[in-house]
């Protein structure tokens, strides 16, 4: 059976035909494909969109004692709470502030990481330098930021550094102005996070075909030209894909390290989304509260989604979709 | 679909078994889960020995906070094994109590017992006990005699929490005080010749004084004053106003005459911020006060540096200890009752409270083990057992003197601070949420060690001894004047402000403003302290501020009707 | 030497050695720079885990004076002590690994093959399939319906509720499918020349060649099974015996800190001055964090053996 099959596949062409038509041989041929994903399909809709109706929660004064016959509906009651508040727009220009300062600083410092690893040519030191900067990776926020916090402090090693430079004559507060604060929030996440990002940049350097380094150094290409030349474009689809992705995160700039980091003095500054919707949402059991601000973060990072990826087409670079 | 479902679980037990037993190697602890069932055979034997038969019984416990698991042969649970027939488990909290109530509430998951909380008694999930309770343990009723009409539920008078804390039995004195205070570092106290200090103005003056006299302690700056305010513990900047006008410590708001009214914005709050900006102008508030964490600020505490700031005893407590261990004591504090004014009387020190939305509730799901739960309690409150769970074992856990009075030695104390000791020897966590005799036993001696007189005196140091003297008193609780009577609807801390509501969204609001423009205050040139104050109250202004006083003034209003005793 | 190519044995490295001598300056700036860099780097990423280690060897009311840095002031042994006390954190390693193996195990699979299938372009159902899975990674339900859905299978309280959920994420077939985009579509052709099947392909050649991607979404997995505590809290917690490690050690920290918190009684009861607790929080969440943590870090050192440049594409092609 299987040699029948196989040898009408043999055959079919990766057709790059566009709007083809789904027809019973078309299924039939793909019967494999088609046994290989869709029972995943299944797995998916059941576990990640069937409670999705739980959503209707937002249009309600969701009370989980009560059956769903029983709950109260408020329309866009939760919606207006969260759109009319005050500090909605300061909320939502920190989150967006933070994010894309996260964005930014993550990618290129890990890809340059990862470009410069890859210079390394002793293995077990490049080994030991991949695995060190990858701890702080396993550590909390709270130990991270507490370590920040300390290195931050008027005698902390950041002052002090910069007082013995001659740079700074008098200890700076970083931690009470808010000029400072998301840059101090995106150099944290630089340091927890860099050497893990750059594991999947590793891996994608790994299947760069060998022979495109030997035919560069026949060349006489210089180390920059084959990183340039070689290496990028060979990790390129990785980079365009999850910049694709990350966009779609573009609300998540995170809650705990604000929370920790954070205090009175940069409270305008500091406060991101989650944080907001935490505190008048699920810290007041109010779920329906929660529920709302979670389904405005999936409509915008939906809309970020589509654009990064039609951009992508645009640009004629790998895509999500 | 049930079969199905027993198979998968069986399914997965075997593999879960072999796995645990292959990855944990021996596994030391399978015999706790064999010993936990192969037990109650032999409770029914033993239970014939004591005269209050109760049936084998395992109860299932939700603890709404974290704690660890005791030990599989904890002493004091196998005794209640033994004894009452009783096997407790217990589940602990990690995690976000309203997101896990929330599943529990919804999916009407309940244990037997579970600790207080509102959400849960307004989703209907525990049962009234006030019938039970007259009808099946009349130690219980006997207990909570004083207290009944006070542990009704506001909303339908129906009893549903056995408070844990505040029942008391004889007169109530304390030696060691762990709340709000103006706290001074001894030895500012010392070199100014131990004065009296009263007011405000008196402490910031002699903290002044100390700093310009020694610019640094043991090489590091000297800091005059710190102000925490991080995270949740934000009392360090909310709450010294309402003690400086001589008001007890009720929150967010001040009772006069039974009506609640905030003091955020008001004058009394002014004058000490004003105060607070002035003394910054002269240096000697902490610069970094308002960005430090908790762990910086017990660190700087713990230096010795600090001379002094507004607390709750218990929040700096672990720095005292470090400079106790450091044999730093003239860095150690004292707490200071301040006012503004000489003639007003101070109000720190409270008489307890009954301990209101805490303590176990018996679930929906529990019902029909109830009776036996409650007697459980009924058998519990009794004498023998307050002395066990509180005290220990005599002889192993603590002794008795000539006196008949109870005492510990030195390894005996030791031991109860070590939380590995506890596991193994203590039945804290379901003790501390049950219903506990509080005051003093029927021979004199106190319920819990901390209380003992001859205790607190024998872990007395020398130069604490010699501070004490040079004014006169006993212990540092002298420093307070004695607490009055509470009023009946105190305290007004203890509101239920209703998650959710109105009154509960002002109030977090309101401590998001204060969080931001108090620092700010705080820090303003002194010139430019106005403008800032103004901008503040006209923010608050803007609340609803009413809603969250009616609220609060509802519930007084109803804790006056209800329980002033007819 | 300082200009060796890329791959150390090949047979063309000495000839280009010797071409690349004349610009020998470049290469041993570069050098010089790259090294000092790396040096920095690894000073400030392994200090935090350091200063972690540090302090979870240091006695609790020690550490609070702060100023610790790079070597335990008061050595104790007392946090490991109490981290380990209650004895209930063996079950919970075993269940902890059990989870992590087979949730890795079976991610790796099904990730994989539904990356293989979508990464096919003239598969007919690639696009919405492809919509369905990626729009997962940008909403979120929510607890409560999370939870009636696991109560409905049957999930609740079962070893099953850690894994069956989270067999699959739309971020890891991503990374795979891209990955695969990059192996010669020449490959997978010739093979079906030969009559092999699309099971075939992916499981012969496709599972093969993706093993650097293949042990970097392993390590995702695994790491985030292995720190995964929300599911122990949300779904199993009333059953002891099948906490994981982390919910475990998520137990004993906040319990460290309501030990220190308020006592929430009048009268200052519990709180004695006679003796003096010797572990702090702060103490307790750092032998947290070393228990919790070592177990899954040596698993990276494991998995680098599979980055190496032209591992598989090179020696398939030859």
């Amino acid at each position: 059976m299987d040699e029948t099959l196989t040898k009408k596949s043999a055959f079919r062409k990766p057709k790059k035909a566009k709007k083809q038509p789904i027809t019973w041989s078309l299924i039939k041929d793909q019967k494999q494909l088609i046994f290989m994903s869709v029972p995943l399909l299944a797995y998916i809709i059941l576990f990640a969109y069937v409670p999705i109706w739980g959503w209707t929660m937002a249009f309600q004064d969701y009370k989980p004692a009560l059956d769903f016959g029983d709950q109260k509906w408020v329309g866009f009651k939760h919606f207006k709470f969260l759109f009319q508040d005050d500090n909605f727009l300061r909320v939502l220009r920190n989150t967006l502030g933070m994010s894309i300062i996260n964005l930014i600083l993550g990618f290129v410092t890990a890809i340059i990481l990862a470009l410069l690893l890859n210079e390394i040519k002793k293995i077990f030191w490049k080994r030991t330098v991949q695995t060190i900067s990858y701890l702080p990776h396993f550590l909390s926020w709270i130990i991270v930021t507490g370590i920040v916090a300390t290195s931050l402090a008027s005698d902390g090693i950041i002052n002090d550094l910069l007082m013995k430079l001659h740079l700074i004559k008098e200890p700076i507060l970083w931690l009470s102005e808010g000029k400072y604060f998301w840059g101090v929030v995106g150099a944290s996440h630089v340091w927890k996070e860099v050497g893990w990002n750059t594991i999947i940049y590793l891996a994608a350097m790994a299947s760069i075909d060998p022979a495109l380094y030997e035919a560069a150094d026949i060349d006489g290409a210089s180390r920059y030209s084959k990183m340039r030349h070689v290496t990028l474009p060979g990790i390129k689809p990785t980079i365009v894909i999850l910049l694709i992705m990350q966009v779609g995160h573009i609300l998540e700039a995170g809650f705990e390290i604000q929370y920790l980091l954070g205090n009175g003095l940069v409270v305008d500054w500091a406060e991101t989304i989650d944080i907001f919707v935490l505190k008048y949402g699920i810290a007041q059991g109010n779920y329906s509260m929660a529920t709302a601000g979670g389904i405005f973060k999936t409509v915008v990072s939906v809309t970020m989604l589509l654009i990064a990826n039609w951009t992508a087409k645009r640009l004629g670079e790998e895509r999500l979709l | 679909m049930g079969g199905k479902s027993k198979s998968i679980f069986r399914l997965s037990m075997i593999m879960l078994l072999s796995l645990s037993v292959i990855l944990s190697g021996c596994g030391g602890n399978n015999n706790a889960a064999n010993s936990g069932s192969g037990n109650n055979g032999k409770q029914a034997e033993s239970g014939n020995n004591t005269g209050d038969k109760v049936e084998p019984l395992e109860i299932t416990a939700f603890i709404g906070e974290a704690g660890q698991q005791p030990t599989p042969d904890n002493k004091i649970y196998k005794k209640i094994k033994d004894e009452l027939g009783v096997t407790i488990k217990m589940e602990f909290l990690a995690g976000d109590i309203n997101q896990k109530l929330g599943v529990m509430i919804a999916g009407s998951d309940y244990p037997d017992i579970m600790t207080a909380n509102t959400k849960l008694t307004a989703a209907g999930a525990f049962i009234p006990l006030e019938d039970l309770i007259e009808e099946h343990a009349p130690n219980l009723k006997k207990h909570y005699e004083k207290y009944w009409n006070m542990m009704k539920d506001p909303n339908d008078g129906h009893i549903y929490i056995l408070p844990n804390y505040g029942a008391y039995n004889g007169e109530v004195s304390t030696t060691w005080y762990s709340g709000p205070a103006f706290w001074v570092q001894k030895a500012v106290l010392e070199d100014a010749g131990y004065p009296q200090v009263k007011t405000l103005d008196e402490y910031f003056d002699l903290i002044a004084k100390y700093k310009e006299k020694y610019p640094t302690i043991d090489g590091s700056p000297t800091i005059g004053f710190e102000i925490l305010n991080y995270d949740w513990r934000n009392w360090g900047l909310f709450n010294a106003p309402q003690h400086l006008i001589g008001q007890p410590n009720d929150g967010g708001v001040v009772v006069k005459d039974g009506k609640a009214e905030i003091f955020a914005d008001k004058d009394s709050a002014k004058q000490y911020y004003q105060k607070l900006n002035e003394v910054n102008a002269q240096g000697l508030v902490d610069k970094e006060t308002f960005t430090q964490n908790y762990d910086q600020y017990l660190a700087k505490i713990s230096s010795g540096t600090v001379l002094g700031m507004f607390d709750q005893h218990w929040n700096f407590q672990t720095a005292e200890d470090a400079l106790t261990t450091q044999q730093k004591l003239e860095r150690t504090y004292v707490g200071l009752p301040l006012v503004y004014d000489k003639n007003t009387k101070d109000h720190y020190l409270d008489r307890p409270a009954l301990n209101l939305n805490n303590g176990f509730g018996i679930s929906v799901n529990g019902k029909d083990k109830a009776v036996q739960i409650l007697k459980m309690w009924d058998r519990m409150i009794q004498e023998d057992w307050q002395k066990v769970l509180s005290w220990g074992i005599e002889g192993e856990d603590y002794i008795v003197n000539e006196e008949s009075r109870f005492m510990k030695t030195q390894e005996q104390r030791d031991d109860f601070t070590d939380a590995t000791w506890k596991l193994a020897n203590k039945a804290d966590a379901f003790y501390k949420f049950s219903p506990k005799m509080q005051g003093y036993f029927e021979d004199g001696n106190a319920t819990d060690a901390a209380a003992q007189p001859e205790e607190y005196k024998a872990g007395l140091k020398e130069y604490d001894k010699k501070f004490l003297e040079a004014y006169g008193y006993n212990s540092y609780v002298d420093f307070f004047s004695p607490a009055p009577e509470n009023p009946i609807y105190y305290p007004a801390w203890s509101v239920d402000l209703v998650e959710g509501s109105e009154a509960k969204i002002v109030n977090t609001k309101q401590n998001d403003l204060s969080t931001k423009y108090l620092p700010k205050a705080i820090l303003a040139k002194p010139t430019e302290f106005e403008a800032v104050w103004s901008d503040y109250a006209k923010e608050i202004g803007k609340l609803n501020i009413k809603a969250y006083e009616d609220r609060i003034n509802e519930v007084l209003q109803w804790r006056i009707d209800t329980w002033t005793v007819k | 030497m300082a200009n060796q190519s890329i791959s150390p044995g090949h047979a063309t490295a000495a000839a280009v050695n010797r071409r690349m001598g004349r610009r020998k300056l470049e290469p041993i700036l570069f050098n010089t720079f790259n090294t000092l860099f790396m040096i920095f780097l690894v000073i400030v990423t392994l200090y935090p885990f350091l200063n972690t280690i540090v302090v979870s060897f240091n006695a609790g009311n020690d550490t609070i004076r702060g100023g610790l840095y790079w070597w335990p002031r008061q050595f104790t042994l007392q946090n490991y002590k109490a981290v380990f006390a209650s004895g209930t954190i063996y079950n919970a390693f075993g269940i902890s690994v059990a989870r992590t193996l087979l949730s890795t195990v079976l991610n790796i699979f099904l990730t994989t093959m539904l990356a293989y299938t979508l990464s096919r372009k003239e598969y007919v159902f690639r696009k919405p399939i492809t919509l369905i899975f990626i729009l997962t990674m940008y909403f979120n339900a929510g607890l409560i319906p999370g939870y009636f859905l696991m109560k409905d299978l049957h999930l609740i309280n079962t070893f099953w509720v850690y894994v069956i959920p989270s067999m699959m994420s739309a971020f890891n077939m991503i990374v795979i499918r891209t990955y695969i985009g990059t192996i010669p579509e020449s490959l997978i052709e010739s093979a079906r020349i030969d009559g092999a099947g699309d099971f075939k392909i992916f499981w012969r050649i496709i599972f093969p060649l993706c093993k650097p991607v293949l042990a970097t979404i392993a390590l995702f997995v695994a790491v985030g099974a292995w720190n995964q505590w929300f599911d122990a809290f949300l779904y199993t917690s009333s059953k002891q015996e099948l906490s994981t490690l982390q919910y475990e050690l998520m137990k004993l920290i906040s319990s460290s800190m309501n030990a220190n918190s308020n006592p929430a009684v009048s009268n200052g009861a519990g709180m004695t001055q006679q003796s003096i607790s010797m572990v702090t929080p702060l103490s307790i969440r750092a032998a947290v964090t070393v228990v919790a943590s070592v177990p899954i870090l040596l698993v990276y050192p494991f998995m680098q053996k599979y980055f190496v440049v032209g591992l598989n594409v090179g020696s398939v092609k030859e």
